[in-house]
Order: structure tokens, then sequence, then C-alpha cells
């Protein structure tokens, strides 16, 4: 059985701010100086709402892969953020139960799709999507799994977490079980509960970020025996680019294997790093054939996840 | 022998002159230190309060009796810059050094000094060396270097014995500590989870002693066994433990003696490169967060020696004590129980932002 990821799309909003004009914006906590020299530049802010975003990257994955809305067995949503899982909130309590997924699935006509969402693992819900739905693909007769995510920040949330510049965007992407690419080799989720208080133990988990991110790297090649220099890419979430340093520096990997473009040019965006930046890392002719790609992401709650793919 | 002892305010001082009022040998001790004065509850010592970044004068009568003088006064803080590492450490060991000069019956001069004026040396570390030109990782240990080179320069002539100590983790029979230093700041924030990385590798070896040990070492060397021109080692020596096991001999204390932390899974510190380790240094002083910035102080100074591994030959001074009587503990057996002291006293080491963590 080969569960890969088939196709990968996504979405930016239209909305594009350097630092200075977020800073001159009050979004930022750190200065727009500071935030440059950890690697950042712009961030994308959207008008529309999360699922609008979601919609377009779906209907992107559709037309561009020839999808058969039929053939999906299941749509996995992921989401950081509580907005994230509701769709057209109003005053009216019935409407938070207005599911995102439920509407892509009927859009989208995906009628032999069940639907889950993901929530309460911050950034790292597509990747735990992905887990969920090779899980799903392994454990049944199913052969097609989307996963699905975006987030938008609120108008008036600052675009920085933790010293970390935020974008909004949705991607979508398809888990297929006879893939002829991107296949899931190892994976390794590690949640962390004493951290889940992610305004009083901020500092704390800025500390246990890299030992927890060190070790789980290392568990998750050890799982397939796969040595670090045999890794052709790191394919990061986009924090900054001086965490991702730091954290070669304790893996003692060579900073040109980190797929590093994006950081600058596109930001945070919470759930969906690791995957658009495989997209555009194997659109711009950076991946090989065979190559191994080393996925890791961090969100709150706090969770850590590392993925291992074989393009 | 009737003797003046410096710096007998302090912790490590306090229990020194304490020891050498027990030696025989010795019928007077004048117990100079920067803070108010202490009852040592022993007639033989009379304390004076003085500052040795000054010029100490003392009374003729004492100046022209006196026989001994072991100064152990110190500037220890490792994030001391080096202007107040040396004002300390160089011109105040001056200061003494002018007064044993002008005292006719000294026939012997001890002082405390560090191991760590190896600085970044790296391998094996005599006694007998002390010149280098590897640099060092805080002013502390440059300022002790410098000391060192002024008493074989300008107190050529003075009956001057060196007495190199270890960092002294604490008592190996009760756990208690004389004095909460950077190891043990550093032990209570890996407790709270804010050491995420270490320079060094599982094998650097970490020279740690007891203070019984070097109380008793000192005080025997000095009274018993003293010979001018001696430098010695009062270290861990071969028995320094690995960075490895001391590590994980930390989070077994933690595990044992409050099973709860178990919860928090907080990771061992990653063993890093020394780049590695300064550049996180440099990221959590570049963001400014206080909290971050107080647990990076807490290894930044002297967590560096790791990067540099080394041993400390203490052959002149296991030699000399041979036959003494006189043990010493080993690390790994007083490590869990001075650890345990600390959690069990909720850690006496100053460090406001823990007191905003959960406390187990």
């Amino acid at each position: 059985m080969n569960i890969g990821l088939e196709a990968i799309e996504y979405v930016l909003p239209e909305s594009r701010r350097n630092l200075e004009e977020l800073e001159a914006a009050g979004a930022l906590e750190t200065s727009a100086h500071r935030l440059r020299e950890f690697g950042f530049e712009y961030a994308f802010t959207s008008k529309e709402g999360a699922f609008d975003l979601a919609s377009k990257a779906t209907a992107a994955l559709f037309k561009n892969h020839d999808i058969e809305p039929e053939k999906i067995d299941a749509l996995f949503y992921a989401g950081a953020i509580a907005s994230s899982h509701s769709v057209n909130e109003s005053r009216e309590f019935l409407s938070a139960f207005n599911y995102p997924a439920c509407r892509l699935q009927y859009d989208f006509g995906l009628l032999n799709a069940i639907v889950a969402g993901i929530s309460q693992t911050g950034c790292m819900g597509m990747m735990t999507a992905v887990k969920c739905a090779a899980d799903f693909l392994a454990a049944s007769n199913a052969e097609n799994a989307l996963c699905v995510s975006a987030d938008v920040f609120p108008h008036d949330a600052k675009r920085e977490v933790i010293y970390n510049l935020i974008s909004d965007g949705g991607c979508a992407l398809l888990v297929r079980k006879n893939a002829t690419r991107n296949f899931l080799r190892a994976h390794r989720h590690i949640t962390k509960g004493y951290y889940w208080d992610c305004v009083a133990r901020r500092n704390e988990i800025i500390a246990a970020y890299f030992p927890t991110a060190y070790n789980i790297i290392r568990e998750t090649l050890a799982k397939t025996r796969t040595e670090l220099d045999e890794l052709a890419w790191i394919i990061p979430h986009n924090v900054s680019r001086r965490s991702w340093e730091i954290l070669l520096g304790l893996l003692g990997i060579s900073l040109d294997r980190l797929f590093a473009e994006n950081i600058s040019s596109i930001g945070h965006i919470i759930a969906a790093d690791n995957f658009i930046n495989l997209k555009d890392a194997a659109d711009r002719g950076k991946i090989n054939r065979g190559d191994k790609l080393l996925l890791f992401n961090f969100g709150f709650g706090a969770n850590w996840g590392c993925m291992l793919l074989e393009h | 022998m009737i003797l003046l002892m410096t710096g007998a305010s302090g912790a490590f001082g306090r229990g020194m002159v304490r020891a050498l009022a027990n030696c025989a040998e010795i019928e007077k001790i004048y117990a100079m230190g920067r803070r108010n004065a202490f009852d040592f509850s022993s007639s033989k010592i009379e304390f004076a309060r003085a500052d040795i970044t000054e010029e100490i004068t003392i009374p003729d009568e004492i100046r022209c009796n006196l026989s001994a003088i072991l100064h152990a006064a110190a500037e220890t803080r490792f994030s001391a810059p080096l202007g107040a590492a040396r004002r300390v450490n160089v011109d105040g060991l001056a200061n003494i050094v002018a007064l044993a000069s002008r005292c006719p019956k000294l026939d012997r001069f001890g002082c405390l000094s560090t191991i760590y004026v190896a600085g970044k040396r790296t391998g094996q570390i005599s006694e007998n060396e002390l010149e280098h030109t590897a640099g060092f990782v805080n002013a502390y240990e440059q300022s002790k270097f410098e000391a060192e080179q002024f008493l074989h320069r300008d107190a050529a002539d003075l009956p001057v014995t060196i007495y190199r100590l270890s960092s002294i983790f604490g008592d190996s029979r009760t756990g208690a500590i004389v004095k909460a230093g950077a190891i043990h700041q550093a032990l209570r924030f890996f407790y709270h989870s804010f050491v995420p990385m270490i320079p060094g590798t599982a094998k650097s070896l970490v020279d740690l002693i007891s203070s019984d040990y070097a109380i008793a070492a000192v005080s025997r060397l000095f009274c018993d066994k003293f010979e001018p021109g001696r430098t010695f080692h009062v270290c861990a020596a071969n028995d320094a433990m690995p960075l490895g096991e001391l590590l994980n001999a930390a989070r077994g204390c933690f595990l044992r003696n409050r099973p709860e932390w178990r919860k928090r899974a907080i990771e061992m510190p990653a063993l890093v490169e020394l780049g590695t380790f300064e550049l996180f240094v440099r990221s959590v002083e570049e963001i400014g967060s206080p909290v971050l910035q107080q647990s990076v102080d807490a290894t930044k100074y002297f967590a560096p020696q790791l990067a540099y591994p080394k041993t400390f030959d203490d052959s002149e001074c296991a030699s000399t004590l041979a036959g003494s009587g006189l043990e010493r503990p080993l690390l790994q057996d007083f490590f869990p129980r001075v650890v345990k002291h600390l959690i069990n006293e909720k850690w006496p080491v100053a460090l406001d932002i823990i007191s905003r963590c959960e406390r187990i």
C-alpha cells in the first residue's frame, strides 16, 4: 500500500502587506526590523472568511487534478482557530453547527465522503488531518481522502504569534491509497498538555519547542531507519528562519537543505505551511523522484508533528 | 598559628572558618568579611568587617603576630563584568598581598582560586599549569587567572600556595547547599522546562565537589600539609560526571521526589554545539523576554565550559592528602542528595520569574 499525497493546491488572499505596513497598522508585537532579522517580510490578510478560502483551494484541487468528486471517500477539514469551524456565524446559537466540512461536501458533490473536523491541534491541523486520512485509507477499502484547511485571523488580531508572522490562507490536498508520489513513510505526533495554556506558558513553550522538536524528528526517522543525511529537503512550517537555524543546528543539518523560500514571501499560514511548501518546492523543480522529505510542524496545545515522505 | 582569613562572611568562607577553628595548630583567627559580624561560637575567632578592594589596615599588634593568611574573598558571580571581577579578584588580592608583605612572622599564604583558570583549554589540565591563550568563558575565570598571574609575578617572595576549587554543589551528607550557584539555578530552570539546550556532548565532564570535602581538603592542605609554591586542584577529577549521566540523574531525582513532575513531560535539554547555543542565546536577547532572558542567563555564563572538554588532574592534591583519612565523596553518590534537598526546600535559589510557575 503506497499511501501518499497525490495532489496539493492552495490559495492566498489578494492583500499582501509588508512588515512596515503591518507595523504602522499596529498589527505587530515585535518591531518590523526584528521580524525581518528573523526571516519575515510579507503577510497575506484576507477579507474573506476561512470557508471561502477553503472552498477556493478545494475548487483548484478538483479543477487542476481532474478528481472525480464521487470517488472521494472522506473529507477531513482542519482549522486551527474556532471560527474556522463554522460557516456564516450569526447570533443564532444553532449556527455554531454550520460546519464548513459538510458544506464543502455538498458544494463539491462529495456524495460518498464522510466528513470530520480536525481542531485543537493548532497549526498542526493539516498534518493531523493527513495522518487521519492515511489511517482511514489504511484501515478501510477507501481509496481517496480529501484534506482541507483554512484559517483567517480576526481583523483586529495581531499578525504575530510568538515572534512569527501570520498569514491567512487555504489549502486542499488529496491523500490517495495508491498514490504516485509523496508516499507517507513515517509519522509521529506528540501532545504535551502541560502547555495547554498558550498565554500563561508562552515562554515555556518556546523553551520546550526545541528539545521536543529535536527528539520527534529523530524518532520519526528512526521508525524507518532513515539517517539525517539521507534527507533531501526539510519542508518546514513557516516559523522564523532563525528558529529553523537553531533547530537544524541542534540536528546537525545544513541550512541549505531547508526549503525556506516561503518564510519571507508568505509567512506562517497557520495550519498548511508544510503542504504549501511541499507543492512549491515540487513545482519549482527542487524535488526529485525518490527524495526523502521531512515535514516538521508545531501547534498550540501543545503538539509537535513530524512526517517523512518519499517523493 | 595566628590566621587572618578573608571572605569569612561568604557562604563558603563561614564553613571554612569553622573548620579552621578546629585545627589544633590555630590559636586565633581574624576573620574578615564584607558583611556584618557572624557568631562563630568560638573564642578563637574574631570577626572584622572589611572590604578588600580598599587598603587593608589592621592593628600593628595583630599584623606583627600574623603567621598565616588564607585569602578566600572573591567576586564569584559568573555574570560579573570583567572590571568588577578584576576589582575584587585582582586588585583586592593585591591589597592582601601588600598586607602580607608587612607581616614579619608570616610563614604561609593560601589563596583560593578556581580550576577554571584553565578557561577554554581542553584536555588534561595539570595543577602546575597556568599560562595559556585559549581564552575564557566568563570574566570570573579570567580575573582568577590574572590573580594567579599576579601571585606568581608580584608575590614571589611570599610563601604562597594556591587552592583551585571546583564548583561546589552541596553537602555530601545532608544535600544542603552553602550557596545557590549557577548550577543550582540551571537545575531549577530544567525542572521548570526552561532549559532547551546546553552546549556540549553527553560525554562532556561536569566537575562538581561537595562543600564538606572542599572545606576539609583546603583546611588540611593549609593547616597540616602546607608547602609554599604548590598549586592544588580540589576537584572531582576522575569522578566528574558525564553531562548526559548528570542530566539523567537530575531527571531521575525530579521523578523520584516529585512523581507528578512526570505529567509535565519536560524534555531533557538538547546537547548542542556551542554555535547553536550562542544563536539561541542571541535570539532570546533580541526578543527581549525577561523570563527567557533569565533562563539563558542561568546557563550562558558557565555552560559553554562544557563545549571545551577537559579533565582536571588532582594528583598533587591526592598524594598530599593521602593517609590523612579524608575521602572525596563520589559525585554520583551525593548528587541525588543535593537535588533532593533543592526540591524539598522548594528551590532555595533566587529566581523571581519561577515564582509564577506552577509549583509542584
